[in-house]
C-alpha cells in the first residue's frame, strides 16, 4: 500500500509560496459550479430524499399493541409512558405515550417491540409552540404511510447454530426466550396471570398443602408468550425467570 | 523557558519588572471548539504559560451508565461525540463482547471496519474545517463541510441518522448493508479522492496557512511519552504507533494500509498526519467493502447475546480519530455494568496544550490548538 499524500506534497516549500495557485484552484471550481445545478434546496417547499430506513419519530399501529411494555423499558432516555386509553371498542386499555421533547430518536421501542407495532416513522419536523404539544398519545403516534419497511427487524443467529454449521439468521430476538418458574420460591399470588399482556399464563391447581389449600402453580403457554417479561418482574418472590436460548 | 531571542532584552530592561498578564480563551471566546477554556499568560504577545480547563460540559456520563442496562448504553456511547459516534459506540460493545467472551461473525466485523473508517473521514474533515475558520478560510471550511456531507449520508443510508448513528450492537451490527450501499460508498470514496485534492491544494499551496503552521508549536517524543498524548499529535513526532496495526482489533490484521509517520513534530506535521490517514481510509474501506460483498447477503451479522454479563473486569481499545481510546468495565454479574470507565483521547491531548502553546504568539494559539482536535463532550463526560 503506498502512501499517497506524504510523498508528494512536503518536499518543495517553494511550491507553497506561489500565492497564485489557491487562485487558480478557486476558479476551477468557479467554472464548476457556474454550470452545475444548484446543491441546496427550498426546505419548505422541496425537501431533501430520505432513505426508507430514516430514523425519524417513532409511530405506532394501535391495533397491533397488546401493552407490554417493552418499549417503556429499553427506552434509554425514558420517554415512554403506558397510559390508559379507550381501544376500538370503548374498553380501557394500556398503550404507550411518548414525550418527543425527550426522544433520541434512538428506534430502540420499534426494536425491541415484540409484536412490531411500533415502528420508526421518516417524520422529522416536529417542532411545537409549547411542551405539551410534544406529548404523542397513541392515537397521535399513528403514522399515515406505515409500510413494512418501517418495522426494524432484529434479525439475529444463534450462537449454538453457528457452532452447529447452520448460521441461520433469526428474525426475531424474543421468539425463543421463555420465563421459567422456580417452583420452590412460588407462593400461587397469581400476579403473573393479571399482568401478562396476551393472557399466556394460566393458574392451575398442583394438589393441596398441608392445610388443605389447593396450590395454584402458573403454567405459561408458550404458544401465546411474547417473552415481555411482565411477569417476571412483578414477580414478589422472583420466582419467574427468563431462560435465555443462546 | 523563554529564549532570550525572542523578546530582546537590554541591560536596563532587565532590572524592570514586567507584568505578566492572564487572558482566558473561551468557554464563549470565538476561538474554542466547544465549550473549554484556555488560561494563557502572555507577556506582550508571546505565550509563557497556558492552563486548559475543562469540565463546562460535564454530564455525569460514566455514573448514568450504572443505571442502565447493557443496551441502553449503546445511544449514550454516541453522544460522547458527535464527530466519533461511530467509534465509540463499537469500542463500548467490544468491550462487552470481551467481557461476555463471545466471537461476533466475518461480516459484523467488516461493516464495523467500514462503519470505522467512513466515522474517521468525517471526523477529519470537521477537523479540517475548523482548521480552515481558526487560520482565517472560510473556503476550507465550506469545502470540508460540503465533502463531509456525503459521508454524513452514508451514515443515513446504512443506519438511518446522520450523527448519532446508534449502529453497532453487543454481539454484531444493527442492521445488514442496505440496497446498492456498496455501490454508494465505492462511488463516494472515488469522488472524494479527487476533491480532497482540491482542499489540500488550496491549504498547502497558500503561504498564509503554511506560515502559521509550519515551524511552530513543536513537540520532543519525550514530551508526548510523558504526558501520554495518542492519535495525529503522537504520529507527527516520529512515534510509529497504531492500534489498527500493532493491537488489531476486528479484522484490521487482514487489511493492508499505511500507518503515516513524520519525523518534525510540528503543527504542519500533524496536519500532513490527518491528510494522510484520510486517503489510508479510503484505501480500507475499499478493500472492507469487496469482502462484505464476497460474504454475502444471507451472511449472520449479529449474535444472540445474554443479558447479565460475568464478573470481572475488562478493557478493550481502539484507534480513535482523535487518538487511542479506551473503555474499562467492571461487571458484578447483573445486566448492569458496575463501573465503566472511560479514557477519552482529548482528555489526555488537552495536556499538550501549554507545551504546544509556549513560545507562540497570541494570535497563533488557535491556530496552534485547532491541531488538538478538540471535542468536549467526550473529554468531559
Amino acid at each position: 500500500m503506498a502512501i499517497k499524500y506524504l510523498d508528494k506534497y512536503p518536499k518543495n516549500l517553494a511550491k507553497s509560496l506561489w500565492v497564485m495557485k489557491p487562485f487558480v484552484v478557486v476558479g476551477k471550481l468557479f467554472w464548476k459550479n457556474i454550470f452545475h445545478r444548484p446543491v441546496t434546496v427550498l426546505y419548505p417547499y422541496e425537501k431533501e430524499w430520505i432513505p426508507d430506513n430514516y430514523r425519524g419519530r417513532p409511530g405506532l399501529r394501535f391495533d397491533k399493541c397488546v401493552g407490554c411494555g417493552m418499549c417503556v423499558r429499553m427506552c434509554p432516555t425514558a420517554c415512554i409512558k403506558l397510559i390508559e386509553v379507550a381501544d376500538d371498542e370503548g374498553k380501557p386499555v394500556m398503550r404507550p405515550q411518548v414525550n418527543l421533547g425527550r426522544c433520541a430518536m434512538c428506534g430502540y421501542c420499534a426494536e425491541y417491540c415484540p409484536l412490531d407495532a411500533m415502528t420508526v416513522t421518516p417524520e422529522y419536523e416536529l417542532a411545537e409552540y409549547t411542551r405539551y404539544d410534544l406529548l404523542y398519545g397513541p392515537r397521535r403516534l399513528h403514522y399515515e404511510g406505515t409500510t413494512e419497511e418501517m418495522e426494524v427487524k432484529l434479525e439475529v443467529t444463534l450462537p449454538s447454530d453457528i457452532e452447529n454449521g447452520n448460521p441461520e439468521r433469526r428474525v426475531s430476538l424474543f421468539d425463543i426466550d421463555r420465563p421459567e418458574l422456580i417452583d420452590n420460591k412460588c407462593i400461587g399470588c397469581k400476579k403473573c396471570a393479571k399482568v401478562c399482556p396476551v393472557d399466556a399464563i394460566e393458574m392451575v391447581e398442583k394438589g393441596v398443602n398441608d392445610k388443605g389449600k389447593p396450590i395454584l402453580r402458573p403454567v405459561i403457554d408458550n404458544s401465546k408468550c411474547i417473552c415481555c417479561s411482565n411477569c417476571v418482574l412483578d414477580c414478589p418472590k422472583d420466582a419467574l425467570q427468563i431462560k435465555e436460548v443462546l | 523557558m523563554m529564549s532570550d531571542s525572542i523578546v530582546p532584552v537590554k541591560e536596563i530592561e532587565e532590572r524592570m519588572e514586567t507584568d505578566k498578564m492572564w487572558l482566558t480563551m473561551g468557554p464563549q471566546h470565538p476561538f474554542s471548539h466547544g465549550l473549554w477554556t484556555l488560561r494563557v499568560q502572555v507577556d506582550g504577545e508571546i505565550v509563557t504559560d497556558a492552563e486548559p480547563i475543562v469540565g463546562y460540559l460535564h454530564r455525569g456520563w460514566e455514573k448514568e451508565t450504572e443505571n442502565r442496562t447493557y443496551p441502553k448504553i449503546i445511544p449514550m456511547a454516541d453522544r460522547l461525540c458527535y464527530a466519533a459516534s461511530m467509534t465509540y459506540t463499537h469500542l463500548y460493545c467490544m468491550t462487552v463482547e470481551k467481557a461476555l467472551g463471545i466471537d461476533i461473525p466475518e461480516k459484523a466485523k467488516w461493516i464495523r471496519i467500514v462503519a470505522d473508517e467512513v466515522c474517521r473521514i468525517q471526523s477529519h474533515l470537521m477537523w479540517l474545517a475548523a482548521v480552515g475558520t481558526d487560520l482565517g478560510s472560510y473556503t476550507v471550511f465550506l469545502w470540508s463541510m460540503r465533502e463531509r456531507e456525503f459521508f454524513l449520508d452514508l451514515n443515513v443510508k446504512l443506519c438511518g441518522a446522520r450523527m448519532t448513528t446508534n449502529y453497532p450492537r453487543i454481539g454484531g451490527v444493527r442492521n445488514d448493508t442496505t440496497e446498492l450501499f456498496d455501490r454508494d460508498i465505492l462511488r463516494t470514496v472515488e469522488r472524494f479522492e479527487k476533491a480532497l485534492w482540491d482542499i489540500v491544494a488550496l491549504v498547502d499551496d497558500s503561504s498564509i496557512f503554511v506560515s502559521r503552521m509550519k515551524g511552530i508549536s513543536y513537540l520532543t517524543r519525550e514530551q508526548v511519552a510523558n504526558m501520554g498524548l495518542t492519535g495525529p499529535a503522537m504520529r507527527g513526532c516520529g512515534v510509529d504507533f497504531d492500534i489498527r496495526r500493532d493491537d488489531p482489533y476486528d479484522n484490521y490484521d487482514l487489511v493492508d494500509f499505511e500507518v503515516p509517520v513524520l519525523k518534525e513534530g510540528d503543527s504542519y506535521a500533524r496536519y500532513m498526519i490527518r491528510i494522510e490517514e484520510m486517503f489510508q481510509s479510503c484505501e480500507i474501506i475499499k478493500q472492507a467493502v469487496k469482502k462484505v460483498q464476497a460474504l454475502g447477503k444471507n451472511a449472520p451479522y449479529r449474535v444472540k447475546t445474554p443479558s447479565r454479563v460475568p464478573a470481572g473486569t475488562t478493557f478493550a481499545r481502539l484507534e480513535d480519530p482523535r487518538g487511542e481510546s479506551l473503555m474499562y468495565l467492571v461487571s458484578d454479574g447483573t445486566d448492569k455494568p458496575y463501573r465503566l470507565k472511560v479514557r477519552s483521547p482529548i482528555f489526555v491531548n488537552v495536556s499538550g496544550a501549554k507545551a504546544m502553546s509556549v513560545g507562540t504568539r497570541v494570535a497563533d494559539v488557535p491556530a496552534v490548538l485547532a491541531q488538538i482536535d478538540m471535542c468536549l463532550g467526550e473529554t468531559d463526560r
